[in-house]
Parts: structure tokens; sequence; C-alpha cells
């Protein structure tokens, strides 16, 4: 096992040696000449492929491990459909967060947006009798609304986007409460409304397949638009980009409107996979989708937060999750194990990138 | 500490990529005495004062405390022989009180690793008391005004028991009185027996309060003597320097009634721009001289859009544009390389290419109705800038971060050269770059007034105004005061309208 990961990192490293001499490709992120005196261009290689693909390889080496110590049932497609599926609402607002993390501002509120969401259908639908079509979409337009006012207090208003966001967040829980009288929910909720994420599609749940064209929509938006390239400069200097003709304050106030969006979806997911609502279920996404777009930003583009990576980093914290809950440990165990891999896949990136 | 007799800077070399900043300078300062260093921008003193507070090495030359040899490797050692610096921009901590800022790094007095207020105030309070400053030590400095606040620096010195003063630009944005109560400081410190070096761009100050003066142009000492035997025409001279009279360069001839592209009337933004009126048009280049704190920057930048000014009205070809945003500027078709590429021009993270094609995505599209951009076409037009610029990198993927100052300030202008804007405004375009870089900027400005477009040309460097400008007005204190065409435009005229007062 261990033979293996060094050959197949050996066998990297040359990789590596030939993208930094290269000319053509992507920018490279580590050049040979800047490093330590007493290192080789071996050793550069192997900390520039280090930082660039040290998570995926720890990812990868992960799902190798469980599968070995539980080959019946860890890889199997049924188990894989089960990671997906679960990771799909994680996916969902991840992804809609590393939009503004790319611009540099924070969102603590989509976890009150989620519940929100999820408590604004099922009140409409089941205490006010709409069509659940029309809470969809109202709910929905709730998230733009929610992510607007971040976005105007935020940007326009020069408001902290921290303190903000995190402000905003108790409120959203109070509307929610509000609305629902904080009682769980199990009767009466649409089967339409239900059919949106226990539903298939060739054979796959729905939610994949609406995080799915979310991830890629949102990978389009930041990678392959001028909207995108936009936001990475006024990540990297907003004067630079406001005097370049950017609009900073527009796509900062849309990337709010993104990420209450995807806490809006993400809400209504929860509710129609569960066919029920219990009151505040959205602060359990915070940790984990910040946890997520950060291990993210360790990997393919090290030190900047970027769609591919945060697929990468919701898929292994689903293959953790679901990996350790098959090894039978017990809870404390699993926080261990679970906290000790997540440190370690991000210091050996950053070790990649700290010999810069 | 005991009073210094003397410290000098001799032979002093200090070159940085491209740039010779020191070239052989020798500079000295006497204890009980004040020393008006003068000098263009860019003519080496603020390099030789970060020399002498340990900020920087020296390549050669060697600096003398009393005639012995000292090294300063960092800020510390600096202090630790008793030099204190008042500097331009201040280095204070404005959320700290006064006393707090006098004692800071001094190592406030304490019991029992608590500070003793009482003392640290009356330490603050006794310094004070030497200037006579009348300000409470327990004021937050950020409440003070800037001349206040650059007496607390003074008092840090003092508190430091400081043997050397180096005062950059003292007098900056200070009143008649302010600056007559600082004159009347540094005239108690030299009875004192401290040394006094007084960096300042107005004569009529070295004139009042120094006893000896030393000019300096293009990194070289050029002249010293006592204040007494020269005249303000003599120190001017000295200052430009004979023979930058000539020039290689054939000046620009004045078109003949150019279409009026831009006119600027009355712009103001209270107490930075007073009223300015301007008028550009095609084929012209026009420049704006001015001492640092003139107000050159801040009148361009309201005219662009970066920021926005309280009155006045800007007319584009013709028309009255609303310019409240540099996109606006930008739509209006006036365009600013700003003067700090560092913080204003470059995304340092982004490489050559995205930094090029940022302002004017838009053409380097897929298809016109998608706003996706082709790579291709990015890297084929971000390629062709780099061919004409002549910019430095092995590739247009190179992140701009590791480039030299220079190379950044090119991609910066590469970022507007074809943009199809009527007003292109540089913004000091030739500051860190070499000669030949410098020639290519002036040749790039020529073309685009040749082609019909105006140009404005802020630089502290007069002779590149007489060089390259077919007019140039002179800004002082927020207001436009003079205005020089054609043969008119001199290094001398500039100079001398710019430093009267």
């Amino acid at each position: 096992m261990s033979e293996h990961l060094t050959a197949s990192a050996q066998s990297a490293a040359v990789d590596g040696s030939v993208q930094t001499g290269g000319t053509g490709g992507q920018p490279d992120p580590a050049p040979a000449g800047r490093a330590t005196a007493a290192s080789s261009p071996v050793r550069d290689a192997a900390a520039a492929f280090a930082a660039r693909y040290g998570l995926l390889v720890a990812f990868l080496a992960t799902v190798v491990v469980f599968s070995a110590v539980r080959s019946s049932t860890f890889p199997t497609w049924r188990n894989a459909e089960s990671i997906l599926t679960l990771a799909a609402p994680s996916l969902i607002i991840a992804v809609g967060l590393t939009v503004v993390l790319v611009m540099q501002d924070f969102d603590l509120s989509f976890g009150g947006m989620i519940g929100l969401a999820g408590g604004a259908a099922t009140a409409f639908m089941v205490n006010h009798g709409w069509a659940w079509q029309l809470a969809v979409v109202v709910v929905i337009g709730l998230g733009v609304l929610v992510g607007v006012l971040n976005g105007f207090m935020v940007a326009y208003l020069g408001g902290n986007s921290f303190i903000i966001t995190l402000a905003m967040g108790t409120v959203l829980a109070g509307v929610e409460f509000g609305l629902t009288d904080q009682a769980t929910v199990y009767d009466g909720i649409p089967a339409g409304y239900v059919q949106i994420a226990s539903g298939e599609l060739l054979g796959l749940s729905n939610q994949i397949w609406i995080a799915a064209v979310l991830a890629i929509v949102v990978w389009v938006l930041l990678e392959r638009s001028e909207i995108g390239r936009f936001m990475y400069a006024i990540g990297g200097n907003p004067e630079a980009a406001r005097l370049s003709g950017v609009r900073v304050l527009r796509l900062r106030l849309l990337g709010f409107v993104v990420v209450g969006v995807a806490a809006a979806v993400v809400g209504i997911l929860l509710t129609s996979q569960s066919a029920s609502y219990a009151p505040n279920g959205g602060t359990a996404y915070l940790l984990p989708a910040f946890a997520a777009v950060f291990l993210g930003a360790a990997v393919f583009r090290p030190g900047e937060f970027n769609v591919l990576g945060t697929i990468v980093g919701v898929l292994f914290l689903g293959v953790i999750q679901t990996g350790l809950t098959m090894l039978d440990l017990e809870t404390w165990v699993i926080n261990l194990v679970q906290g000790g891999i997540l440190i370690t896949a991000v210091l050996v990136s950053r070790m990649g990138m700290a010999r810069r | 500490m005991r009073a210094l007799e003397r410290v000098e800077a001799r032979g002093i070399v200090k070159t940085y990529p491209g740039v010779v900043a020191l070239d052989g300078a020798n500079v000295a300062v006497e204890g009980g005495s004040i020393l008006g260093l003068l000098g263009k921008n860019g003519a080496g003193k603020s390099t030789l004062i970060k020399l002498l507070a340990g900020v920087i090495a020296p390549d050669a030359g060697e600096l003398l405390l009393d005639g012995a040899p000292i090294e300063l490797h960092d800020p510390h050692a600096a202090t630790a022989h008793g030099f204190a610096f008042v500097h331009q921009e201040l280095a204070d901590v404005p959320n700290l009180t006064v006393a707090e800022n006098v004692g800071l790094g001094l190592g406030y007095p304490t019991r029992g690793g608590l500070v003793r207020r009482r003392a640290l105030r009356a330490q603050a309070a006794a310094v004070l008391a030497r200037l006579e400053a009348e300000i409470d030590p327990e004021t937050p400095l950020a409440r003070l005004s800037i001349a206040q606040r650059r007496l607390v620096m003074i008092a840090h010195g003092l508190a430091a028991d400081a043997r050397l003063f180096v005062l950059d630009e003292p007098t900056a944005s200070l009143t008649d009185d302010e600056i007559a109560h600082l004159h009347r400081v540094l005239r108690t410190l030299r009875a004192d027996g401290v040394a006094i070096v007084y960096v300042s761009h107005r004569l009529d100050e070295v004139f009042a309060v120094t006893d000896r003066v030393t000019v300096m142009r293009d990194g070289r000492d050029v002249f010293h003597g006592a204040t007494a035997d020269v005249d303000k025409p003599r120190l001017i001279e000295q200052i430009t320097g004979t023979r930058g009279a000539v020039e290689a360069r054939p000046r620009r001839v004045a078109p003949a009634g150019g279409e009026e592209l831009l006119r600027v009337e009355r712009l103001t933004l209270p107490g930075i721009v007073e009223g300015a009126d301007l008028r550009l048009h095609a084929g012209e280049v026009l420049g704006i001289a001015g001492l640092v704190g003139a107000g050159r920057s801040e009148l361009v930048r309201l005219i662009c859009g970066a920021d926005r000014a309280a009155s006045g009205r800007i007319v584009v070809r013709g028309s009255e544009r609303r310019i409240r945003s540099p996109r606006d500027g930008m739509e209006a078709g006036i365009v600013l390389l700003p003067e700090d590429r560092k913080t204003q021009g470059a995304v340092l993270g982004f490489s050559v290419r995205k930094n090029i094609t940022l302002p004017a995505m838009e053409r380097f599209r897929l298809a016109k109705p998608l706003p996706l951009p082709s790579q291709r076409r990015e890297r084929a037009a971000a390629g062709d800038l780099v061919t004409r610029l002549r910019i430095k990198v092995a590739d247009v993927e190179q992140p701009a971060l590791h480039l030299s100052g220079g190379n950044q300030q090119k991609v910066v202008l590469a970022k507007w050269l074809d943009s199809d804007a009527d007003v292109f405004v540089f913004d000091e375009p030739t500051h860190g770059i070499d000669v030949e870089g410098k020639e290519e900027v002036y040749d790039l400005m020529a073309e685009l007034a040749d082609q019909g477009r105006g140009v404005i040309f802020i630089s502290s460097e007069f002779t590149e105004l007489v060089s390259s400008c077919n007019r140039v007005v002179v800004m002082r204190d927020g207001r436009l005061v003079e205005e020089f065409e054609g043969e008119a435009i001199s290094d001398a005229a500039l100079v001398a309208s710019c430093y009267s007062h």
C-alpha cells in the first residue's frame, strides 16, 4: 500500500517537473527558481505537486483505505450513490459560498436561510394551502431578497460582511420560528414537493442532478465567464478592478444573491427529502460548507478558492463521514479521525505552498 | 545621550533594478545646526533618509558618526544611535493616546508588569512642554491636527533622547502659524545641540530656518553651502541643473486648433481641488506640473471618476457627462493610468494576460452575445501588446506579481493602450522605469496624441513635461495657477511657478 503511494508520488513528481519547466498551460504557482537554497529540482517539483494535488491524493488514498477495509460495502455503486446524494445539499451551498469567498466576502447567514427556506415552504403549503410550485418559487425569491439585503448592506453601505451576515442569520432564524412556531411538521406536505428531492432521473437521485447542474453553472460563471474574471479581480485587488471599470459593488451583491438562492434550494431539498420540517435545520451546514471550500482552496490552484476544489472538498468530507460510519467507530473516534484527516490534508498542501 | 558632532554619509551608492537612486552622494550635518536638503522628486533624498533610518542598506559608501563608521542594519539600530525621523506620511498610531505614542517603543514605565499611566503621562507632558505644545497627553492621537501629530512625532524623538532629527516635508498641509511654531521648536532643538536635517520643496522655509543647504540631483550632491551665501535663483538653478535644458527629444508642436475633447469647469473637492478649469484638445499632450501634495492626482481622479467631485462640470466632446465612477469615465471616453501600480493598477495575482484584458473583456468574447472570453483571443492580444511595449516576460501567463516595477507599469499601460478612449490620463507613468522605458512611454503618448486623442500627463520630473507636452498647467495648493504653452515651457519656469508662494 505505502509502496504503491510512493511510486505514484514519484511519477507524479516527474509530471510536475515537466509542467514547471514548460512554457504553455496554466500559470505556475510555485516557480522553481524561488525555492530555498537547500532544495533540489526534484524536491521542488514534488512540493509543487503536493501543493496542487496533495489534497486530491489524500482524497483518493482515503477512498482506497475505506475500500480495502470495508471491501464488501464501501466500494459499491449503491454506496457511491448514497454518498453523492448525502453530499448534494452540501455541494450546492459550498459552491455558492465559493462565489462570495472569491471576492473576499463572508456569508454566515446561509445557515439561517436554509432553515427559513424549509420553514417558509412548509408553512406556505401546510398552513396556507399554497400549491407546492408557488411555494418553491416564492422561497427562491426569498433567497434572492436576502442576498440583495446582505449585498446591499455589505457592499453599498460598507458593513463588515462577517458581522452583517452573522446578524442576518439570526434575523432569518427569527423569521423562520415566527412562521412555523418552531413546530416540527410531519403531515400535509404535498407529494409533488416530496418528489423534488426523492425522485430519480436515469437511476440517480434528483438531488444529485440538481447539485451537478448548479455546480456546473457556478463553474462556468466563475471560471469561464467575464463575470467570474471580474470577481477574481475584485478578490485580488478591488481598487484596480474598480479603476478598470469593473462594477465592484454590483458583483459583490450578486455573490450574496448566489448564496441566498443556493441556501433556498438546499432548504427546499432538505424538507422535500425528509417529507418533514424540523426547526433550525440549516445551522449544521455552516461549518462543513466552509471546511469544504477552504479545503478546496488547497487543491488545483493553491491559495485560491475554486469550484473544482470545492467539489473535491465536499466529496472528501462526504467520503470520510460515510466511511467512518461504516467502520462502526465510536462517535468520539469519528470526530478525532475526521478532524485529524482534515488538518493533515490542509497542512500537506500548505507545506507545498510555503516553499514559494 | 550626549550631543553628536557630525553625521556624514560618504560616497553612497544605491541602485534598484533599472534605477540608480544614489550615485555617490555625500551629505553631512553637524550638531547644533539645521541642514536644508533640497532636490526634485527622484533626486535621491528619500533614499538617503531611508538609509539613515536603517530601512535599506547602501550598495557602496559609508555612514560616519563623529568620524567613526557605523552600520545601520535595521531601524532599531538607527534609534539606538539617537536618530529620529518625522516622515511625510505620519508613522504614528492614531488609536493610541498622545502619551502612549510619545512613549511608544521606548519602554513604558511599569510597576509589577502594569503600565504606570501617571508616569507615562508625566513623561509626555514634559517633552510636550519643551515643544510649547499645548496638547493633553491623554488625547487620542486621531483627534489631533496634522501639525499637532508632527509635534507628537518630534516629542517621541525627544523622549527617545534623539540627537539627530530628520524631517521630511514637515510643513506639508500646515498653516503659516503652525509652520512658524514648528520653526521655533527647531531653533530650540538646535540650541540644545541637536543636528537637524530639514527636507523641503519650499525654498522660503529653507531660507527661514536652515544654516546650510545641500542640493541633490540625479542621486548626487551637486551643491553645498551656507544658506546665507545663496539666493533663490541660484538654488533653483542647482535644483534643476543647468544642463537640464539640453533635450534630445524634439518638442511637440502645438496642433492647429484640434477639436475640444474635454472641458472641465470649476471642478471642486473642498480642501483638495479648488475650482479647476481645464481644456484638452485633440492631438494635444497637456502636462500638469506641481509639487507633491498640490492636488494633481486628486484632480485627474475626479475627472476620471475614481473619486466624486463636490461640484463642477465635465464636458466631453461638447456634451456634459455625469462621471460618478471609473466606469462612467470609461463610457465617456476617459481612461486613467493610476499613480500607484501596486495598489491601483495591477491585480498582482493575475497573469499578465488577465491584467491586460481586464478593462476590455467584451472585445475578447468567443461570440459577441456571449459574455464568455476566448483565451486564445486574449492571449493573442496580450502577446501583441507585450511585444509592442517590450514587456520582459517569458509568457503572458506569467503572474504580474514577480515582474519588475517597470514591467508591471508597462502591463498597466498595456491595459489601456488599445482602448478607443478619447482622453488618456497618465499619472506619473514613468515612475520607477528606466531611461529606455521612459522613452517608450513618451513615444506612446505622442502616438496617441497624433492619432487625434488627448493626453493628460502628470509628472514630477519637469524635464519630461518640457519635452513631451504642448501645454503645461501648474497646480499649487489645489488650484491651477499658471499655464505655459510652446516655447514658454521650460524646466526653470515650471520650478519657479511651483515654488512661488
